[in-house]
């Protein structure tokens, strides 16, 4: 055999082995992920009656969502609950790292045991919070009741809902951004801070013209990364509140998961579904963009 | 670990560090605090429970509720559907997506960044958008309410994330090894899996633990595609306590103790594997 029909036949071998090593995972994502998309779009279009299509009705379910208060509604709370979420996970997992980038003693564990509820699933999470903060024999709603004498019910008020809702939130999965940060801290090098100490400079300013300035990509990273999280979740709220009381909490991707295995409306839910769709996609676009300007 | 801000040596007991741990303190209550209330309910006895104001430490240690949630309950099903289910969507996952993530990292195929972003796009498909149309594709393709759909979904849900991910970690294992393999006559598989599988090791435990905690943890899929109660997995098991029997929220909580512990000594020993692996996630996709 000459040496380039040796060469062709690896090149022919590498072809194959290609195909056969790619085939799976491109037939899955087709299937579970990629086909679903167009079939949720044909759905929307038409009247759906349980797991049955029917006729073609056009946008109409996409009229109703963007026509009704009840969708509107949904919308302004994913806005509220991803902004509320943020504005005390960022501060919150930023402080974190910056403390636990010290090289203090104990520190391995206090890490560990910070971020534990990071491990723990959306539906445990909800319900150590709903029993932590249940009206009749939790410990919140005692300290509550002796210093007001008056019992607290924090899921039947709609403003109480919303941040216990947040709360939860916040406590299940802040440990991703504070993660994230002290990675980024830890690739510091130690150099720029003996340099700014030898200029004199203090530790507040250090913290705000050093740390910060070189953690903000990161950060607005962990911001856009935790905002497509908190705005397609389902079950943390779901299992929380189910969406109430009177529909406080009920964000879009909730409402449509309602809409789609509470009520049978598969129709109206996939209209949901590919609206939730398109607003990721907004995000992703975002995130790409932020990614490319890292590089 | 790496040259961090360090305040150590004549400083040790500065204000800033006191300061350092009364904060780092009150992160710790609050991470805490839940857990420990929910671990102390689940040793009390019902009257305890239910008593106002709430004591924190049981006065009687009551295990009633464990040995309900253990041999009178179907708990142990629900608790082996997820072992199983976890431990099949890891293994088919991972391979599937170690093949793809090593053709995509080594061979030469047209279109390549268009497919890696491709593959990106499709990792952020929110499962929401997806659940309703594969409820409809799977009461008529008859896969509905089964084991198989379950591991069929989350392993396809998972091989975006995972093909990014390990092709990271195959490309950091240095190509003149395997070119060194190769001349002495190792075929391309054989390269695979004999070299570049065992080097990216660390990189693979830490995906597929990721796999293991998202799998384990889901209630999405699980709720919206098996209502068969023998086919449940521990996540919906949890939550139909609550709706099916009014609460009882000694039995339930030491369920939730039950299933939170294998995975919290997991996490304890394991800590590095766990945050490398969603380190690499986050920065790549």
């Amino acid at each position: 055999m000459s040496g380039a029909v040796k060469a062709n036949k690896k090149l022919n071998e590498e072809k194959i082995l290609a195909v056969v090593f790619l085939a799976p995972a491109l037939i899955l994502i087709l299937c579970m992920t990629v086909a679903p998309i167009f079939y949720a779009i044909n759905t929307s279009l038409h009247a759906t009656e349980y797991a049955q299509i029917k006729e073609f009705i056009g946008l109409q379910y996409y009229k109703e969502i963007l026509g009704s208060a009840k969708g509107w509604y949904s919308i302004f709370n994913s806005v509220t609950y991803v902004l509320m979420s943020l504005i005390l996970v960022i501060p919150l997992g930023t402080i974190s790292a910056v403390l636990l980038n010290k090289k203090i003693a104990g520190r391995t564990i206090i890490r560990t045991l910070v971020i534990i509820p990071w491990v723990l699933s959306q539906t445990v999470t909800a319900l150590l919070w709903k029993w932590l903060l249940n009206s009749n024999y939790g410990p919140v709603s005692y300290i509550y009741y002796s210093i007001t004498g008056q019992k607290v019910d924090f899921f039947n008020t709609p403003l109480a809902a919303k941040f216990t809702v947040v709360l939860a939130n916040v406590w299940n999965s802040f440990p991703i951004v504070l993660i994230l940060i002290l990675a980024a801290l830890q690739s510091i090098s130690s150099e720029i801070y003996e340099a700014a100490q030898v200029d004199g400079s203090t530790k507040l300013q250090t913290f705000f013209k050093i740390t910060l300035p070189l953690l903000k990509p990161t950060i607005l990273t962990a911001v856009v990364l935790q905002s497509m999280e908190y705005f397609n979740m389902v079950t943390l709220i779901y299992t929380l509140t189910s969406g109430g009381p009177f529909d406080a909490t009920q964000t879009v991707s909730v409402l449509a998961f309602k809409e789609g295995f509470d009520y049978w409306h598969l129709g109206y839910g996939s209209a949901s579904s590919i609206i939730i769709l398109c607003l990721n996609m907004l995000f992703s676009i975002f995130y790409m963009k932020i990614l490319r300007k890292k590089d | 670990m790496a040259k961090g801000y360090s305040t150590m040596g004549k400083e040790k007991f500065s204000i800033s560090t006191i300061v350092t741990y009364i904060v780092l303190l009150l992160f710790i209550f609050v991470m805490i605090i839940p857990i420990f209330w929910g671990l102390m309910t689940s040793l009390k006895g019902t009257g305890e429970i239910n008593r106002f104001p709430p004591t924190i430490i049981p006065s009687v240690l009551d295990t009633t509720n464990y040995y309900k949630v253990l041999f009178l309950s179907n708990f142990t099903t629900y608790f082996k559907n997820s072992v199983l289910v976890t431990v099949l969507c890891v293994f088919v996952s991972t391979v599937i997506a170690g093949h793809a993530a090593y053709a995509i990292s080594r061979f030469n195929i047209r279109f390549k960044n268009q497919l890696m972003f491709g593959i990106l796009m499709t990792s952020m498909v929110p499962a929401v958008a997806l659940l309703i149309p594969l409820y409809i594709m799977g009461v008529k393709t008859g896969i509905y309410n089964t084991r198989f759909m379950l591991v069929l979904v989350y392993t396809s849900w998972r091989t975006p994330m995972l093909t990014w991910i390990l092709k990271g970690f195959f490309d950091s294992v240095p190509l003149a090894i395997e070119e060194a393999a190769m001349i002495d006559g190792c075929s391309r598989l054989r390269t695979f899996y004999t070299i570049v599988i065992p080097m990216s090791q660390p990189g693979i435990v830490s995906s597929a633990l990721l796999t293991a905690v998202y799998v384990w943890n889901d209630f999405l899929v699980s709720f919206s595609f098996v209502t068969n109660e023998k086919l449940r997995t521990v996540s919906v098991g949890l939550y139909s306590y609550i709706t099916q029997y009014g609460v009882q929220w000694g039995e339930l909580l030491s369920a939730v103790m039950i299933t939170i512990i294998p995975i919290i000594i997991l996490f304890v020993l394991l800590q590095k594997k766990f945050v490398d692996g969603m380190a690499a996630g986050a920065v790549k996709g």
